[in-house]
């Protein structure tokens, strides 16, 4: 079995209540589910906490990833970064995106989806890296810091809406390139 | 958003991007979500954008988490374990044992002849049943003096085994109030910081080895339950 059917097999078990099989989860997982999240909120405390939230998440969630059409690090991750970037929010006071049939919604079947999918970092880092200067540190940082147009605004020294079509060409950019 | 540079059947593509980046201003993003669970076509190029940035975490470097995180997920999630067992046991005590229910009226009626007395007028009681009817005792509580009275009306503890009581009040793990003695009756005070919980709780019974749980948590299986009520 391939690492990616194996974490998908242990989420598959979770969604069982088989508790040896999320603390297998947990110890192939978290150790990049904490790298997420502290890369997000860049406080250990607060990471812990979030990341005690990821999992709890994980166990009573684990009954939907079976059919939702995600690779299984990708649903790890994706409710790793979002808990963080709504907790970072709501540290600052934000209303935060926290409805987890919203984010990781059931999209099987979607054979466009998974036809699309860019297969690897790589492909996605030089994607990134074919942008015009500075667009892939605004998407990067909306990504992995949760900043919004205002702060990516402020950050380019740009108007608002100046800063929203910049993102949108590039994310256009993006995705064709992801396509070729 | 009127955004003229990109073509109009770019528009989904572009905006599921955004949401997937958590850009979007609320009503954006609400309008988008609503959408999201109506159009297949849409989740699809949504669930590509997240499959994409996903990779973002790639690089990043693993760090290992504290021991102390885990062991927080696991109190979180599976403290109050022997709580669901309960509270599934409890649906079947609320449906039925209507025998059981009836023989403990008669009880309090004042049928007993040896043994701690019932308090005549008690604050509250509670029929601990198992769901076969092989054990069930009767309980009732004086508010006023913290005393617990019990009767045991069927069932016995197996050799070198005995009957725990406890207590469940809300989402704490249970919380032992003693040891059941091989007699048919029995009487205990509830220790003081207990009373204020036991009007709203739950009596449990559970089987444990003699001198009661060495752990102090239920350790053996629970085998009967009830529900605590004012009289």
């Amino acid at each position: 079995m391939s690492d990616m059917d194996e974490i998908e097999h242990l989420i598959a078990r979770v969604a069982l209540r088989d508790r040896n099989a999320f603390t297998e989860l947990y110890g192939r997982t978290s150790a990049k589910l904490f790298g997420v999240v502290l890369r997000v909120l860049n406080e250990q405390a607060l990471a812990e906490d979030v990341l005690q939230d990821v999992y709890v998440k994980i166990w009573r969630n684990a009954g939907k990833y079976r059919v939702n059409g995600f690779s299984p690090m990708t649903w790890l991750i994706t409710i790793a970064r979002n808990s963080a970037i709504d907790r970072k929010r709501r540290e600052r006071g934000v209303q935060p995106r926290t409805d987890l049939d919203e984010i990781l919604p059931d999209t099987a079947p979607g054979p466009e989806a998974l036809a699309i999918r860019a297969s690897d970092n790589a492909r996605l880092m030089d994607c990134l890296n074919a942008l015009e200067d500075g667009h892939a540190g605004a998407v990067k940082g909306a990504y992995l810091d949760g900043e919004s147009y205002a702060d990516l605004a402020a950050r380019y020294e740009v108007p608002l809406n100046t800063m929203r079509s910049w993102l949108r060409r590039s994310l256009l950019k993006l995705r064709e390139c992801l396509l070729k | 958003m009127s955004d003229h540079d990109i073509p109009k059947k770019d528009h989904d593509k572009v905006l599921a991007g955004e949401y997937a980046l958590g850009l979007l201003p609320q009503d954006e993003a609400e309008e988008f979500a609503a959408r999201l669970k109506a159009e297949p076509e849409l989740r699809a190029l949504y669930a590509a954008w997240v499959e994409d940035f996903a990779g973002l975490a790639d690089d990043l470097p693993d760090v290992t988490p504290p021991g102390s995180v885990m062991r927080n997920i696991e109190a979180q999630l599976f403290k109050g374990k022997e709580i669901s067992i309960l509270a599934r046991l409890r649906m079947w005590w609320l449906a039925g044992v209507v025998v059981a229910a009836a023989v403990v009226i008669a009880v309090f009626a004042g049928l007993f002849e040896t043994g701690p007395r019932a308090p005549a007028n008690p604050d509250y009681r509670a029929d601990i049943a198992a769901e076969d009817g092989s054990l069930i005792v009767a309980a009732a509580y004086d508010a006023a003096t913290g005393r617990l009275f019990l009767k045991r009306l069927a069932g016995r503890a197996a050799p070198d085994r005995a009957f725990e009581l406890w207590l469940i009040a809300g989402d704490n793990p249970p919380v032992s109030l003693g040891v059941l003695p091989e007699t048919d009756t029995a009487e205990l005070t509830v220790r003081p910081d207990l009373r204020q919980d036991l009007g709203s709780g739950i009596l449990a019974i559970s089987d444990e080895p003699t001198g009661g749980s060495p752990t102090g948590q239920v350790t053996g299986p629970v085998l009967a339950i009830g529900p605590v009520t004012k009289t």
